[in-house]
């Protein structure tokens, strides 16, 4: 889907948790996730927590959306 | 370490007033067995049936394959740290009940569970089809959670398993076979000259009833660690998987690991079997990137010169396989990777995940995606209205004749990744 995506000309950010399958698969932005049963929170944590990692990692998808990449690029999550 | 195993044939199991083994003849009585299955909290009521190879029966949805086996000599008892009190098992006598199986099957757990046919063009696909299966089928109390469904039908399973395998203690085994390995310095010196290859074997861990269990621990709560592979004969590793059931490893196959097998075939004459290196397949991406480190630190350590690793399940677990391939290759120590392939029911997409230009030998265990269509047998054993929901089922694949057409993906060890499996290209 995000090989598809990009076909048509938009960019797209992948957040996935295991990142070699998506650097295999060939996606160019890259933003590890939190675990493959639960990519986009932790249960383990509180809700507070857990929204604090929530935007993190939308904040780094977003950075990895308007940023140039010349080869696929992982981005780790920063505050 | 030594361990000998004593076969007992199997040729047919009765109902009988009486539980004993008589001239190859499993005789079982059903009360006690209720007993046993009721006795397990959480479980509601249970029908034992018996089913013969070559018998047109279907089983499904199939949980877990368990052989009777019983510890005659030596240290702890069969299934440690599960039935058996936690003790180092491995090395004295261990009677085997060879060719019967205890199956589990009833209401469904979770998706990944599988079929087994006693006859017709599924009985190719499976082992075990070739057993005489005692079927005990299972029905929960009302309202159980399900992790709390699957912990009780496999400890009824266990249970029930270690019953009968308790009937072989004071029989005559037809066949005996003995199992050794040697410490580091006594290999290295009486095995000289000979490449160490160990077998990495991979857990599947996933968690969400994704599991399985070494010595009683859950695999995915533990680093890497080294096992003699005649533990694993005496049940120290075990399945608690709902997992898909064509590349799932049951329990049966961790007890009849063929990997093992072959390496001990080979053993003294053409290799040194070092052991067993354990690992898990876990979510967390860091979890994937340690444990892959670990067993590549294992085997470097352990002066290895050729290692083979088996996987257990599909998709991300690809990556798990790829790293342990990878990272042992880059410490100069040769690797044979064993896998199955989601391909499409075509066979035209790409086999796994995830790949590496350094995994350069592998072996498949068949593309789990292929369609089967299995006619219909006289009787069912569990309930066949499960197949549309269960992994390589799909919405109408139940035909109005009876017949079923499903991926490979959902028959019970069709693709096993142990190589357990009779499948061949040729």
């Amino acid at each position: 889907m995000v090989k598809e995506i990009e076909r048509a000309g938009i960019p797209v950010v992948h957040i996935c948790t295991v990142t070699p399958i998506s650097l295999t698969v060939g996606a160019n932005r890259i933003v590890p996730a939190i675990a493959i049963p639960h990519p986009l929170g932790n249960p383990a944590l509180t809700m507070e927590e857990e929204k604090r990692i929530r935007r993190k990692l939308l904040n780094t998808a977003l950075k990895a959306l308007s940023t140039e990449v010349e080869d696929q690029t992982v981005f780790e999550p920063e505050e | 370490m030594k361990l000998e195993l004593g076969y007992i044939d199997i040729q047919d199991i009765q109902f009988s007033e009486e539980s004993k083994i008589a001239n190859g003849v499993l005789y079982v009585n059903k009360d006690e067995i209720q007993k046993i299955v009721l006795g397990q909290e959480h479980i509601r009521s249970v029908e034992i049936d018996i089913a013969r190879p070559g018998e047109s029966v279907r089983i499904t949805p199939v949980k877990d394959v368990i052989e009777p086996r019983v510890k005659v000599e030596g240290p702890g008892g069969i299934f440690p740290g599960v039935i058996s009190k936690v003790g180092t098992v491995g090395s004295g006598k261990t009677h085997v009940l060879r060719g019967s199986a205890v199956v589990t099957t009833g209401q469904i757990v979770g998706f990944q569970e599988g079929i087994i046919d006693m006859a017709g063009p599924g009985a190719d696909y499976t082992p075990f089809s070739k057993l005489n299966n005692l079927v005990l089928k299972m029905e929960p109390e009302e309202g159980l959670a399900q992790h709390e469904h699957e912990h009780a039908l496999r400890m009824a399973g266990l249970k029930v398993a270690t019953y009968l395998g308790e009937l072989a203690r004071n029989v005559q085994p037809d066949e005996t076979q003995e199992f050794e390995t040697y410490s580091i310095p006594e290999g290295m010196e009486k095995l000289k000259g000979l490449p160490r290859v160990a077998y990495v074997l991979m857990l599947q861990s996933q968690g969400l009833m994704h599991d399985t269990y070494v010595y009683g621990v859950d695999a995915k709560r533990s680093l890497p660690t080294i096992i003699n592979p005649t533990e694993i004969m005496d049940g120290a590793i075990l399945s608690g998987n709902c997992v898909s059931a064509c590349d799932k490893n049951t329990t049966y196959h961790h007890l009849n690991n063929p990997v093992v097998m072959d390496l001990f075939d080979k053993h003294g004459k053409e290799i040194n079997f070092v052991g067993v290196i354990i690992t898990n397949e876990n979510v967390y991406l860091a979890d994937k990137e340690r444990s892959s480190d670990w067993t590549a630190k294992l085997a470097e350590w352990l002066g290895l010169d050729g290692v083979i690793i088996s996987q257990e399940g599909f998709g991300n677990p690809d990556t798990d396989l790829i790293m342990n391939c990878k990272k042992i290759e880059s410490k100069n120590i040769p690797t044979v990777i064993i896998t199955d392939e989601y391909a499409g029911r075509d066979g035209s997409s790409q086999s796994l995940a995830d790949a590496d230009a350094l995994a350069t030998a592998v072996v498949t265990g068949g593309n789990a995606n292929e369609l089967i269509t299995l006619p219909k047998l006289d009787k069912v054993i569990g309930d066949v209205s499960y197949v549309e929901r269960i992994a390589g089922g799909f919405n109408g694949n139940l035909k109005e004749d009876g017949s079923i057409v499903v991926e490979l993906q959902a028959i019970t060890g069709a693709t096993n990744e142990m190589g357990f499996n009779r499948l061949s290209a040729r």
